[in-house]
């Protein structure tokens, strides 16, 4: 008889490892399958991972800081015309103690790490020669017999399970083949990722960006950074470089007519950006596509008999402008799907009925809740007035206030109201306020 | 600070397979749907490694050896002229991240 795993877990990445963790501690057998060389070796983010429930999977991580390239320290909202930023600026010894809520990770990096704690956890763990994580291997199908999951197939060969947990990521070519997601998903709720990893000598970093130990800066920035397109940009300060992109609607795009490396360049060569980055050097340029958070981007379920979805695969991922979340969505759905898996092992039942159990946490944890209740946002940040005008508006705004001529200076609510005359209407502004209340 | 193009910046990619006369193609176009009847060949240019162009009698082309394995493709073709897999570890391409 083919042996049997209590759990596959389909891809390395934050989910899938989490979960990994998970089941290495509560004893059960399971192996985890990842298509890359190495665990993170496929993964692209921009990225911050949010939170502090890497806590809960390993323990004062930062006792042995190898996982993550810096703490979040610093905040910094940049709204962008052509030539000015306008900054909210926050930075705090508040963020300097652990659990920090705010780690900027390299995803090569990171995942490789967490695979090494998970691979520790295996070795104590009640079976150290019974759960595996296996690299270099594509799962190709999901194995079925009488409408519920046994298994997987790669090549010729065939796992079972009595659970699989797909945590394949947002191209989530599984869940579609099951059968919980449409073949063919339209570009409306999906944007496309674009980054640059640029080094510097360490010592110039930390300089220029005012960081002290590994204390690092988290950037966002909305309007002319993405060219008219929705959505927005990012810079993030690792340990001896510096991640920059730009996050764009796959759809705006492609109705823009715009290049997203193009958009890029422009993005780089703006005067307040440029001086973030002289004399970095690039080292990696990749690409990754991202849902928008908008939830008619789901599948249809994220359970079945034999079967759960996690993490970025059920498109668990939001951005309600403050910060962009996935990883930590991931991360805590991929460990609730373990727990699921725990709970459906000790009843013996691994039907849909048992594993719904994974949607409910789920939808009590703040991973669901803030989904729905930042629908709004999502729908928001949509607009161009969002990520278009108001910037402009705002840039405008601060020209007019840190300008000192020698004239006479208009009282404050004079340029406001100069400004918002140039760019939007009055009524389209009471409306914008009135959505950003509701939804943010 | 100079602009970096693309071939430079795919340059720095890693790939699998590298070494490899042959590799498999993981994604499969359909390009006589772009040349027919496809009203935006969106895929020249969403795609951030121009895995996607034109020859030079302006027909669209696929070439998936500089793929970085995004999805945008996947997304933005709207014609039903993309079919997208995962390359095979083995005999295909696709990437190493080295920062990711």
């Amino acid at each position: 008889m083919e042996e049997k795993f209590d759990c596959i877990i389909v891809g390395g990445g934050i989910a899938g490892l989490s979960a990994a963790m998970v089941l290495a501690r509560g004893g059960a057998r399971f192996l985890l399958i990842e298509r890359g060389e190495f665990a993170g070796s496929k993964n692209v983010s921009g990225g911050v991972l949010w939170g502090t429930d890497l806590a809960r999977l390993v323990p004062e991580y930062w006792t042995d800081a190898d996982g993550f390239e810096r703490f979040v320290r610093h905040r910094r909202l940049t709204f962008m015309d052509e030539a000015s930023a306008f900054s909210l600026d926050f930075k705090s010894a508040h963020f300097d103690e652990p659990p920090y809520a705010g780690l900027i990770v390299l995803r090569a990096r990171f995942d490789q790490w967490l695979a090494g704690k998970v691979e520790e956890a295996i070795a104590e763990s009640e079976h150290p020669d019974g759960s595996f994580l296996a690299t270099s291997i594509l799962v190709e199908e999901v194995v079925r017999r009488e409408g519920r999951v046994t298994g997987i197939r790669a090549g010729d060969e065939t796992f079972y399970a009595d659970v699989v947990i797909l945590a394949e990521g947002v191209n989530n070519l599984l869940t579609r083949q099951v059968g919980l997601q449409d073949d063919y998903v339209p570009a409306d709720h999906i944007m496309i990722g674009i980054k640059e990893v640029l080094r510097f000598d360490r010592a110039r970093l930390e300089d220029r960006y005012q960081l002290h130990g590994l204390a690092g800066l988290s950037n966002e920035f909305v309007g002319y950074c993405s060219r008219g397109v929705e959505g927005g940009g990012f810079l993030y300060t690792n340990r001896e470089s510096v991640s920059i992109g730009l996050v764009l609607g796959v759809k705006d795009l492609r109705e823009k007519g715009l290049k997203p490396y193009d958009i890029l360049n422009d993005f780089k060569n703006h005067p307040a950006v440029a001086d973030m980055l002289r004399d970095g050097e690039e080292v990696e340029y990749s690409a990754h596509t991202v849902s928008s958070g908008d939830m008619r981007v789901m599948p249809r379920e994220i359970y079945a008999d034999g079967l759960l979805v996690a993490g970025e695969a059920a498109n668990l991922l939001i951005n309600a402008g403050k910060a962009i979340q996935g990883m930590d969505y991931a991360m805590r759905s991929g460990i609730l799907a373990a727990e699921a898996v725990l709970d459906a092992k000790q009843k013996a039942d691994f039907s849909k009925e048992i594993l719904a159990s994974y949607r409910a946490a789920l939808e009590e944890s703040f991973v669901m809740k803030d989904i729905r209740s930042f629908q709004g946002a999502v729908e928001l940040l949509h607009d161009p007035m969002m990520y278009q005008t108001l910037p402009e508006m705002i840039c405008d705004f601060g020209r007019e206030f840190f300008t000192i001529q020698s004239r006479p200076t208009p009282k404050t609510r004079e340029m406001l109201r100069e400004t918002i005359k140039d760019r939007a209407s009055y009524w389209s502004l009471i409306k914008l306020a009135y959505n950003a209340s509701r939804s943010l | 600070m100079k602009d970096i193009n693309l071939s430079e910046r795919l340059g720095l990619v890693a790939y699998r397979n590298q070494g490899r006369s042959r590799a498999e193609p993981h994604i499969l176009v359909d390009t006589s749907i772009c040349n027919s009847v496809c009203p935006h060949h969106c895929t020249t240019y969403v795609c951030p490694a121009e895995c996607y162009k034109y020859d030079q009698e302006g027909q669209v082309f696929f070439q998936f050896e500089d793929c970085i394995e995004c999805g945008t493709c996947m997304y933005a073709c709207d014609q039903g002229a993309v079919t997208w897999t995962y390359p095979d570890p083995e005999v295909g391409r696709g990437v190493t991240w080295n920062f990711g």
